[in-house]
């Protein structure tokens, strides 16, 4: 009796609360549905992956046909090359990207005078905000053979042009070159915010004991930024298997198509352009599972060795 | 600064740690200049690629011509409409879906931020959005352009912890004085909030101003093309002579090498607003990227 008195009064509480926050959920309303059009339903969508889609029959009336399309798929050597140039790519760009952002930040740090220091942050994070289209378009002047930049440099210099963006290796050198150029400023903020946290006592204290420069580095900066470092380390090493679609498919060209064609144009390529909407999903669907897969596998990793997890 | 740094000398480590950060500003400026002095140069200069930092036979005919290219002034209107909408659109979402989801007596707030912060690790993916995009009768319209992605997770992370971190005290005081929460949310969070609207309106503005693939999805109609898909088709010839962006008054040689110095007056016009825009939000914006990394 008391027990069953007890959870009545809670059954009205809580609707008294939620009459309460009335407002909150009309304000959710839109936020929900939201969600639940343009994220949820294209969830519910993936089952094309599973089905022999038919554009007249639609996602729900097409027919099932187990896994079918995930055979295809793995069969397909463009598939398996997309993978690979998607890791090559990824992980060559965060070969050269992340320690140079680390560099940078401890070098913006020493930098003593205020002005300077904003006035090159501010043009350091400028790329960041630059469209792939400009960034590609300049990237053509620059790097191109018939009259680019460098080509006339090295023409001057009676040597020979490089194939910037016709040659295989030298493309992924360029696309590299363009990501860390686009990226790198806006990478140190996470480090400077880390750096400006530093107990400046520990400096201090340092310096009259006679540590060199050097010594306050290694012994001070570098400990207290080591947590910062491995999480994004972990995080993007997490991300290895997701590129985004604007770089590879605005520099890359015929030419270099067997390392310019990653996970992402792949899809692009095979289910707008080609209009094979049931492979194109199958692929998206297994990157994501790949996805969340290295994710909750780093996430367990960044707990096991005492950071706050990634999720 | 710290007081045992600024008595310093001048020692030869801070002698190389300004030069290379010179250098560095230097690589990282180039590009735009390389961009200005393009597109400001004579067409002989163009042709042999030693344009680099500074115009070569100055003219200003590549400006002069844009003028005239009605295309992409029409475009240039579509950015400015998608970008307006769009982020008026994903800020007044992000703010409703922060605000509600940082009360922290509002019943069902852990299944509905999990229903949002699920989407951060696993989508349909491209077709089945496509598919819904095309279903709701979007496609070719101005709408497929920021309906579909109008709240970004990561920036409601950031303005949900911004919520989160200001005083309770003022929002009780309120309460108090009868106030409701959408009251409270104009007149007391929202003013608090200046910095981060600010901060979130830059990402979203800049998203949609830079974003061209969905118009490439999307659009098909060329009078609705973004300035971007404009650009893209400009500077990767993908309607090289159907769009009349070569130019017709112009002749043998002169029309490709002038169309060079053209594309890069229209890459110039299209990245000047973010350009202008940029220093005026650049104290903000850091502090919103540091409450995005920590994560919410």
């Amino acid at each position: 009796m008391v027990s069953a008195k007890k959870s009545k009064r809670k059954f009205i509480y809580v609707l008294r609360n939620i009459w309460n926050c009335r407002m909150l959920y009309l304000m959710l309303i839109p936020v929900i549905a939201y969600y639940i059009i343009f994220k949820y339903v294209p969830m519910y969508g993936v089952t094309i992956a599973f089905k022999d889609y038919n554009i007249f029959k639609g996602v729900i009336g097409s027919p099932w046909c187990g896994f079918d399309v995930f055979k295809t798929i793995f069969a397909s050597e463009n598939f398996w090359r997309s993978v690979k140039n998607t890791l090559v790519l990824n992980f060559a760009t965060l070969v050269v990207y992340f320690p140079m952002t680390i560099i940078l930040s401890l070098m913006l740090n020493e930098i003593s005078s205020a002005a300077y220091k904003k006035m090159t942050q501010s043009i350091l994070y400028l790329p960041h905000f630059v469209s792939w289209v400009v960034v590609a378009g300049i990237a053509t002047n620059i790097f191109t053979q018939q009259g680019g930049t460098i080509s006339w440099i090295l023409k001057s210099f009676n040597l020979k042009p490089i194939p910037f963006l016709s040659d295989n290796k030298w493309w992924i050198f360029t696309y590299v070159i363009c990501n860390v150029w686009k990226e790198l400023g806006w990478g140190t903020i996470i480090y400077l915010a880390a750096l400006s946290g530093v107990d400046e006592t520990l400096y201090e204290a340092a310096y009259l004991d006679g540590a060199t420069k050097f010594q306050r580095l290694i012994h001070i900066t570098l400990p207290s930024i080591k947590s910062v470092v491995v999480v994004m380390l972990i995080l993007q090493l997490s991300r290895m298997m997701t590129i985004g679609l604007d770089a590879p498919l605005l520099l890359g060209n015929n030419k270099v198509m067997a390392v310019s064609q990653v996970i992402s144009t792949y899809v692009y390529r095979l289910g707008i352009q080609n209009a094979k909407f049931s492979d194109a999903t199958a692929i998206g669907l297994f990157q994501s599972v790949v996805n969340v897969i290295i994710l909750l596998a780093a996430d367990k990793f960044t707990k096991m060795i005492g950071e706050d997890g990634i999720i | 600064m710290n007081i045992w740094l600024r008595n310093r000398k001048i020692t030869i480590g801070s002698v190389i740690l300004y030069f290379s950060i010179t250098v560095l500003i230097f690589i990282c400026a180039y590009p735009f200049l390389n961009v200005i002095a393009y597109s400001l140069s004579g067409y002989n200069a163009v042709l042999t690629g030693r344009v680099t930092f500074y115009p070569i036979d100055f003219t200003l005919s590549a400006y002069r011509q844009i003028l005239g290219r009605t295309q992409i002034w029409i475009s240039m209107r579509t950015t400015v409409l998608v970008t307006l909408m769009g982020t008026a659109t994903s800020l007044v979402l992000t703010i409703f879906a922060a605000y509600a989801l940082s009360r922290n007596n509002l019943p069902g707030k852990g299944l509905f931020t999990g229903l949002i912060l699920f989407t951060m690790y696993f989508n349909g993916g491209i077709i089945p959005t496509f598919l819904v995009v095309k279903g709701l009768g979007l496609f070719d319209t101005l709408g497929a352009l920021f309906i579909p992605q109008a709240i970004n997770v990561f920036n409601f992370i950031v303005m949900r912890t911004f919520f989160r971190e200001l005083p309770k005290s003022l929002e009780e005081a309120a309460k108090i004085d009868g106030a409701s929460e959408l009251q409270i949310l104009i007149k007391v969070v929202l003013p608090l909030s200046l910095p981060i609207i600010a901060t979130i309106s830059l990402f979203y503005a800049v998203g949609y101003w830079n974003s061209y693939f969905d118009a490439l999805l999307y659009i098909q109609d060329p009078d609705k093309y973004t300035l971007q898909l404009r650009l893209r088709n400009l500077l990767f010839g993908e309607e090289l002579n159907s769009s009349g962006i070569t130019g017709t008054n112009l002749e043998g040689i002169g029309t490709e090498v002038m169309s060079q110095s053209l594309k890069m007056a229209t890459v110039a016009v299209s990245t000047i607003p973010i350009i202008v825009v940029y220093p005026w939000l650049q104290k903000y914006f850091v502090k919103g990227v540091m409450i995005g990394s920590i994560k919410g």
